[in-house]
């Protein structure tokens, strides 16, 4: 469960973010139309990743190989989207997105690790703990991250 | 829509609806957010007949699931476990221990019967399960003991209860478990936490009205 939510769910997206990134302007330019400001593709993003840490549904991934494969193909979509809109969409959108998303990660991490009761049935509840451990390291690093490259693009700027 | 605030708005939209359309699809329309919880929720709503599934009882005789299925006087209390397990199924036998309790206490003979079924029909052979019933202190009349025949029978049994079976690592298995209920119509129709069969009873007796 570890490795389902803590390695392969962040892999996937990171994946559709390299790609956006190779992909260059072009890809933002045709998602333009109906991305005003980056809000949709970040909204999208957002959903996405929360969708994937409701218990049910990763017991069905697990379960069912077509549901396994819309995950896949989700976020990678999810990180396509936002990677190709990020710089677009500005400090300001982007740090509504990402201490959203590491707040929510931060939460669902912790309830995961406090958790008593097992709550997906395809996982044992030892790995329920050290998924939540995994996820709050997320939440916290890419919270970070980020803030790192505001900092950085900030002292640029100024000086 | 020219205006690119109202498309962004229009896109935003649709993936609300969408992601909105595929929590209710995941949580059986909203009614919890575990897979336990929306199979209990899933068997109130919709509550399922019997199949055939061969068994063995604890004195080795040949027993068939389908029987419980049958429209009868007596509700059954079933709980999936396996012999060797150290965990979850302690606390289902303690739980239908206590239900045998209960239902002596209260005489509830002619309305409920217990029943303990394995799937770990390698390990937990009639003689085994035998022994497990006397540790038990078990009342053959009240509360029987069974396996699977056959791994046909076993995949059947899973399906009808929704258990989910993963071996541990350690040799054993990890499973989500609960108190079942099949009524008198000889439907499956209750899942209660495993550890609340004072739950189950409760809403057995209350079925009967005031």
């Amino acid at each position: 469960m570890a490795r389902h939510m803590g390695i392969e769910l962040p892999v996937l997206f990171m994946l559709g973010w390299l790609c956006a990134r190779c992909a260059g302007p072009r890809l933002e330019q045709a998602l333009r139309p109906w991305n005003a400001h980056g809000l949709p593709a970040l909204l999208l993003a957002l959903l996405v990743t929360a969708f994937w840490m409701v218990p049910a549904a990763l017991d069905r991934a697990v379960l069912d190989w077509r549901v396994g494969e819309l995950k896949v193909m989700s976020l990678v979509a999810a990180g396509i989207t936002a990677g190709a809109t990020w710089r677009t969409a500005g400090p300001i959108i982007q740090a509504f997105f990402v201490l959203n998303w590491s707040w929510m990660t931060l939460v669902a991490g912790l309830l995961y690790q406090e958790s008593a009761q097992q709550v997906c049935s395809v996982y044992l509840i030892d790995e329920q703990r050290s998924a939540g451990v995994a996820m709050v390291c997320w939440s916290v690093a890419g919270a970070l991250a980020w803030l790192h490259r505001v900092i950085a693009n900030a002292r640029f700027t100024i000086s | 829509m020219n205006s690119p605030l109202l498309r962004a708005a229009a896109a935003a939209l649709a993936m609300l609806l969408l992601t909105c359309m595929a929590l209710a699809a995941v949580t059986g329309n909203f009614s919890a957010l575990t897979s336990d919880g929306v199979r209990r929720a899933e068997l109130a709503r919709a509550p399922r007949s019997v199949p055939h599934v061969a068994l063995i009882d604890s004195t080795g005789q040949a027993m068939e699931l389908a029987d419980y299925g049958k429209p009868s006087d007596q509700a059954t209390f079933v709980v999936l476990a396996y012999v060797r397990c150290q965990t979850i199924c302690r606390t289902g036998a303690s739980g239908q221990a206590w239900l045998q309790g209960a239902i002596r206490a209260h005489g509830l003979e002619g309305r409920i019967r217990l029943l303990t079924l394995s799937f770990d029909s390698e390990n937990d052979t009639p003689a085994v399960l035998a022994a497990h019933a006397r540790q038990l202190g078990a009342d053959p009349r009240l509360w029987r003991f069974a396996t699977v025949s056959s791994g046909v029978d076993r995949a059947r049994l899973l399906d009808l209860f929704g258990v989910v079976v993963l071996p541990d690592g350690l040799g054993g298995y990890s499973h989500n478990a609960a108190l079942f209920v099949i009524g008198r119509d000889g439907r499956l129709s209750r899942a209660y936490d495993i550890d609340r069969p004072d739950l189950a009873l409760v809403d057995f007796l209350e079925s009967f009205g005031p």
